[in-house]
């Protein structure tokens, strides 16, 4: 159900009260260039969301050199070491899930793979599936929304009921579906690659009517507005006055938006890996570490927690930060 | 309590049975005891102590309600339609076969046995015609008797597999090879009894005309496939909700996938049957959608016995073992879970690469993927599963798996890949069932260990609803390149023929659903199986059994992993408990009681 | 108002239209360009051909598309006969289709499988308003407490974890550890304190997934109310603080929160897969996702039809309760 993917809707309250949501967001135009200044003090008082910022950053760089690290720690993620398992029980034979100086984090029941190892490379699947498909939900919801709000008419109308419409989806179900029906080989990528690629494009599929709605009720309340009306008196042309001068009045929004729908995305692919469509083996996914620390709950829990807080640790993170980043660029925010 | 000093390990098990036991001050049911191998205050029989032995026989009582828990539900629990061993087991309680399995502990319970014909089969003919005349006073659950007709209309059903699809066919391929009878639903005559090869001179005899002999019929005969119908209560597609009765219990409710409920049939007389004693007076199964919750229902005494018999998860067998070892059995399941080698993924046609792969193998590492020694079984050293006759377990061990080779020999798969002209390798794909976690991590396994002599594995996750379609079609297998095939077998039924002849023959090559994946055309294996269906005493089929085996396992078609054992749990109020080697080492279901019925 | 009504009707129409054309475009098409053949994952071991055969006849796969579409919908409401190989099933209206896997129609278990997840739903949104509107309230009038910082905390962490995670926590301290839970389902009409004591864990899980995702939106929109000009009216007015919280600010507060409840609601009614799955409860979401992992497309189609419709009620419910509440939304 992923409850989560609902929170943006919260503040891009559906249509009755979108208008109301759109009248009163005119104090942020009128903040101009130095937004992205003032917004950076803000950031910079702020010392939960500086903290957040920092373990994403952290997160990131930990992602892009996974394999430096886990090279130094003389890992590597799919090694077996079956020495170290208890062939009766099937659990690491050392204290707290085997966990020694050589396996920081302990190794999984079984085949004994490093667990410090799979978390480093399971937070490349995270970070790239949470990136990218906020990057397709922010390009596809940007650009029909800015259509939709700029051109109006029909336009507007068909992208809004498609927006509705995929809102009303059973989001979750869809996933899982489309996922799993997938071929096992796609436009020359293979194996867990497939799999990635396909979580980017339907997690950002089901994402982008978060941001169009928000930037289509932006853009038709810049629309209006006497810069925009001066631009067109002068003769402008319609993609120059979209990109010129309504674009930079949206990325306020669209920052915000972005920094929330991250978490959520990581948290999907997390339920997807979980539910067994996500990445394949011998991938490492936290979300299926959780699923196969199932079976061990009991007899070697720390498998069930390390990517529990691995997951929990990087949503928190991105949430911080994001709440933020959504305080910093709104003036109207209670500080 | 043994007095034998105890090991670290044992001593840290005692201890955290202890704090667990002290946690659960409220959980009486089920025992917390930390006891060892024999009997137990709780009344549990004994580690191993149902394994091929019949444990408390004598305190079963009448009556009680026997509670089944399972995360699978059947295929479909119409006798003609059902393929899973449980069903198998557990469809003896509402049908009756004219012969079925003895209800007897390991071997002798895959001796067959008359059931609702007065004796076995009188054959004559050179094996060719099968005569059995009905017992008197055996009676469906509406008290009408049952006649030879409706058994002969039961195995007509089995023709029917455009509606009734899913159950064995070994009766339609054995009595109709060139397919002739279309069925009863589209049986033109009056009373849909069309069928040539079964003759039913009356109500109490039934004869059955082979074009072919083959020996191993009566062992058809003994499945559940062959159980009678009758008509008027056929509902086709739907039987398999509610079948009509001809065993000592009915059909109370059934909700797929979630429970389960069986009533005692008052018209099934205990003069008429000499297997079943039906102890219980109600038998229920519930359902799971996770394996660890039905694990702890068993382990709380809430439940009496797992009806998958398809071992615990990890979690409650750790649990079990640790402390709850007296309600244990550990058998050997009769299966074989392997590797196989399609011949049509190059460079699989070369025996040498095949041969590489078999000796690269960790063995140990794939056994303990399949879950060590105890619950995942020994390991396998060739193809025929120690429950068949000609079987020789580990001691036939071509390619030393078990001893010199078993942490994979990584010198001699190399001096084969050499041999194979792929000196540094090559990379293929797995091919594993994605519902199936054990042969995930099987494959996972096979995969590092492969890494070592340079042969570089994909892994291909197929939808595991969709066997039949992906690896059973080699036209797939070649055009997807899966080199290397995960997958398990039992016998249908305890023979070479029952477990080998869709696994080994060229003859069972298919487009569709096809299970001979390595696709192997060896004229002396089809030689050999042509042989054995018109051999007819018992000593020249083992030999025939052996032979095929070894030569099988000369072509290097397939890797074994384990001859697969399974851990199976069994309440404390379980009595009259065995396992048998007529339903692959389940514990058999028919006669199964209680001690305490009000339980 | 009605004009409202029936535009609203007529799009939740045509919406279900396409989710139905959506999904089986899913399961058809994909396949299809896949080169996968549905048909043999409805057949066993031995996957004779007449038996492929019939169940490609038997489920119409042979059929284009819109044909099948347009059989599903009358099927809802005039019933539907399947035949094929000289077997003929009926499937009484409202025939929402019929499971040749476990060979029943799909509406009993629909109905059989609705209360489950709607007693998780609405049990886990009393919870769960109670909790986080109070939560976030109290968050919002004592703002920079130390309750506040406390409060806002744990929220986050709260929205931060993955709820099979909390569920797989909750279940092995509380229910295997403790023992304090029985931690099984038990339908209401077996026993109501089975029921209660089943269904107490899964409702706390959820509600603290959802309770900290509202605690946060409710002190939000209260702070951001709490500084609008009528507010201040009433205070200088003079009218106790009670009053102008508890009545006006309030009253604004549950605006936003209602859309929240009416879409949650919604998408929990018809998927709350992961809760379900972590505890095994016998609900939609459960049967959808067997129903996935063994392409049994009409129990997918079925559940995914009555999700659809539960969100675009939920949807209308909640556009209709804004004009009682907040009198400045008129519905045209």
């Amino acid at each position: 159900m992923t409850a989560p993917l609902h929170e943006p809707t919260a503040e891009a309250a559906p249509s009755p009260a979108e208008e109301a949501t759109v009248a009163t967001a005119d104090a942020k135009a009128v903040q101009g260039r130095s937004l992205g200044r003032i917004a950076w003090e803000r950031l910079k008082r702020d010392k939960l969301a500086l903290s957040g910022g920092i373990v994403v950053l952290l997160l990131v760089l930990v992602a892009l050199f996974a394999p430096m690290i886990t090279s130094i720690l003389g890992q590597d993620p799919n090694e077996y070491h079956e020495n170290l398992i208890d062939p009766l029980f099937g659990t690491p034979t050392g204290s707290l899930g085997g966990i020694s100086g050589e396996h920081l984090l302990g190794v999984e029941p079984v085949n004994g793979r490093d667990i410090l190892a799979r978390i480093l490379y399971g937070a490349r699947i995270s970070l790239l599936v949470g990136f990218l498909s906020a990057v397709v939900a922010v390009i596809l919801g940007t650009v029909l929304g800015i259509l939709a709000g700029f051109f109006g008419g029909w336009v507007d109308s068909v992208v809004s009921r498609v927006m509705d419409g995929l809102l009303a989806f059973p989001q979750l179900l869809f996933i899982i579906a489309l996922v799993s029906v997938m071929p096992n080989d796609l436009l020359g990528l293979t194996g867990s690659n497939v799999r990635v690629f396909v979580m980017i494009l339907v997690i950002g599929f089901f994402g982008w009517p978060y941001i169009g709605r928000v930037v289509r009720g932006q853009t038709l309340s810049l629309r209006e507005r006497e810069y925009v009306e001066a631009a067109r008196s002068l003769g402008a042309g319609r993609l120059y006055i979209l990109f010129k001068e309504l674009l930079p009045n949206l990325v306020a929004p669209i920052v915000v938006y972005t920094t929330m729908m991250i978490p959520t995305n990581i948290l999907t692919e997390a339920a997807l890996s979980f539910l067994g469509v996500g990445v394949k083996p011998p991938t490492a996914s936290w979300g299926q570490m959780l699923s196969s620390a199932i079976d061990y709950y009991e007899s070697d829990p720390m498998y069930m927690v390390v990517p529990g807080l691995a997951i929990f640790i990087t949503v928190l993170a991105f949430n911080l930060f994001g709440d933020g980043v959504r305080d910093a660029l709104d003036p109207k925010a209670s500080r | 309590m043994t007095t034998q000093r105890t090991s670290g390990r044992r001593k840290q098990a005692i201890a955290a049975a202890a704090a667990v036991a002290a946690l659960l001050t409220t959980a009486a049911c089920g025992g917390g005891s930390d006891d060892g191998d024999n009997g137990s205050k709780t009344g549990a029989a004994g580690f191993d102590a149902a394994n091929n032995k019949v444990a408390q026989a004598d305190l079963a009582k009448k009556g009680g309600t026997l509670k089944f828990g399972a995360a699978q539900d059947a295929d479909s629990w119409d006798t003609t339609r059902g393929y899973y061993g449980m069903m198998w087991n557990f469809a003896r309680y509402y049908s009756r076969q004219l012969v079925t399995n003895k209800a007897e502990p390991g071997a002798a319970g895959a001796e067959v046995t008359p059931d609702l014909a007065t004796e076995t089969a009188k054959v004559t003919d050179d094996g060719k015609t099968y005569t059995y005349t009905l017992r008197d006073g055996v009676t469906w659950e509406d008290g009408k008797p049952i006649t030879s007709k409706d058994v002969k209309y039961g195995i007509e059903r089995v023709w029917a597999q455009d509606v009734l699809s899913g159950g064995p066919t070994y009766l339609k391929d054995v009595l109709d090879p060139k397919g002739e009878y279309k069925g009863p639903y589209k049986d033109t005559s009056a009373d849909k009894l069309g069928l040539k090869a079964i003759e039913t001179p009356d109500d109490k005899t039934i004869v059955f005309k082979l074009p072919v002999a083959n020996s191993d019929f009566e062992e058809m005969l003994a499945l559940v496939s062959a159980s009678p119908v009758r008509q008027d209560m056929d509902t086709k597609s739907k039987y398999g909700l509610k079948p009509f009765s001809s065993g000592p219990y009915k059909f109370a409710s059934y909700s797929p996938g979630k429970d389960l409920k069986l009533v005692r049939n008052t018209e099934w007389k205990q003069a008429s049957d000499p297997i079943r004693k039906a102890y219980p007076d109600e038998i229920t199964i519930q359902f799971f959608s996770d394996a660890n919750q039905l694990d702890q229902r068993l382990l709380s005494g809430d439940l009496d016995l797992d009806l998958n018999q398809t071992g615990m998860s990890p979690q409650g067998r750790t649990t079990a073992l640790k402390q709850h070892k007296g309600n244990l059995d550990n058998p050997v399941s009769g299966y074989v879970r392997y590797a196989v080698f399609p011949q049509s993924v190059a460079p699989f046609d070369n025996i040498e690469c095949r041969k590489a792969v078999i000796l690269g193998a960790d063995h140990v590492s794939l056994q303990t993927a399949r879950g060590g020694p105890v619950a995942g079984g020994d390991i396998g050293t060739n193809m025929l599963p120690p429950s068949v006759p000609g079987a020789e377990g580990q001691k036939y061990d071509p390619y030393k798996l078990a001893t010199d080779n078993k942490g994979g020999n990584i010198a001699e798969a190399k001096a084969a890949l050499k041999a194979c002209g792929k000196p540094n390798g090559f990379s293929t794909t797995i091919a594993v069932r994605n519902n199936k976690p054990v042969e995930v991590a099987t494959a996972q396994s096979l995969q590092a260990s492969l890494k070592k002599i340079g042969v570089t594995v994909e892994i291909d996750q197929y939808d595991g609803s969709q066997t039949a379609g992906i690896i059973g079609s080699p036209s797939n297998v070649k055009k997807k390149g899966y080199g290397i095939i995960i997958m398990g077998w039992g016998p249908d039924f305890p023979s070479v023929q029952g477990f080998g002849l869709p696994l080994w023959s060229s003859k069972y090559i298919s487009e569709s659903g096809n299970n001979n994946y390595a696709l192997i055309k060896d004229k002396a294996i089809d030689g050999l199986f042509d042989q054995y269906v018109t051999t007819l005493d018992d000593a020249g089929k083992t030999k025939i059994a052996t032979e095929i085996n070894h030569k099988v396992m000369e072509g290097a078609y397939y890797l074994p992993f384990v001859f697969e054992r399974f851990i199976n749990w069994r309440s404390d109020n379980l009595a009259n408990v065995y396992t048998t080697d007529g339903y692959s080492g389940q514990y058999d279901f028919v006669n199964l009681g209680l001690k305490n019925p009000k339980k | 108002m009605l004009a409202y009504l029936i535009r609203r009707l007529f799009a939740a129409v045509v919406m279900l239209v396409v989710i139905v054309m959506v999904v089986f475009g899913i399961f058809f098409l994909i396949p299809k360009w896949a080169g996968v053949d549905i048909a043999l994952s409805f057949v066993g071991k031995q996957a004779d051909p007449a038996a492929v055969e019939g169940v490609r006849e038997k489920l119409g796969l042979g059929d284009p598309i819109y044909a099948q579409v347009w059989e599903f919908f009358k099927g809802i409401f005039a019933g539907r006969t399947y035949t094929g190989g000289g077997d003929s099933i009926q499937c009484a209206a409202p025939c929402f289709g019929y499971s040749f896997r476990s060979e029943q129609a799909v509406w009993p278990v629909l109905t059989d499988r609705f209360p489950v997840t709607l007693a998780l739903a609405l049990g886990a949104a009393v919870l769960w308003l109670i909790l986080g509107v109070s939560a976030g309230v109290l968050s919002a009038l004592k703002r920079g407490s130390l309750w506040d910082r406390g409060a806002m905390v744990i929220a986050l962490s709260g929205v931060s974890l993955p709820i099979y995670f909390t569920g797989m926590v909750a279940l092995s301290i509380f229910v295997y550890g403790l023992d304090l839970f029985d931690g099984q389902f038990v339908p209401l009409d077996e026993s109501f304190s089975g029921w209660f004591g089943g269904m107490i864990l899964p409702w706390i899980t959820l509600a603290f997934l959802y309770a900290a995702m509202y605690a946060r939106i409710t002190r939000a929109t209260m702070l951001e109310i709490l500084g609008e000009d009528y507010i201040r009216t009433a205070r200088a007015k003079g009218l106790k603080e009670r009053t102008v919280i508890g009545k006006h600010a309030m009253r604004s507060t549950m605006t936003p929160l209602l859309t929240m409840l009416g879409m949650d609601l919604g998408a929990l009614i018809g998927g709350a897969i992961l809760t379900e799955t972590a505890f095994n409860l016998p609900g939609l979401g459960q049967a959808v996702l067997n129903a996935i992992k063994n392409q049994d497309l009409p129990i997918i189609l079925g559940v995914t039809l009555i999700t659809s419709l539960a969100v675009l009620v939920a949807n209308l419910v909640v556009d209709i309760l804004y004009a009682v509440i907040d009198p400045r939304v008129r519905l045209t």
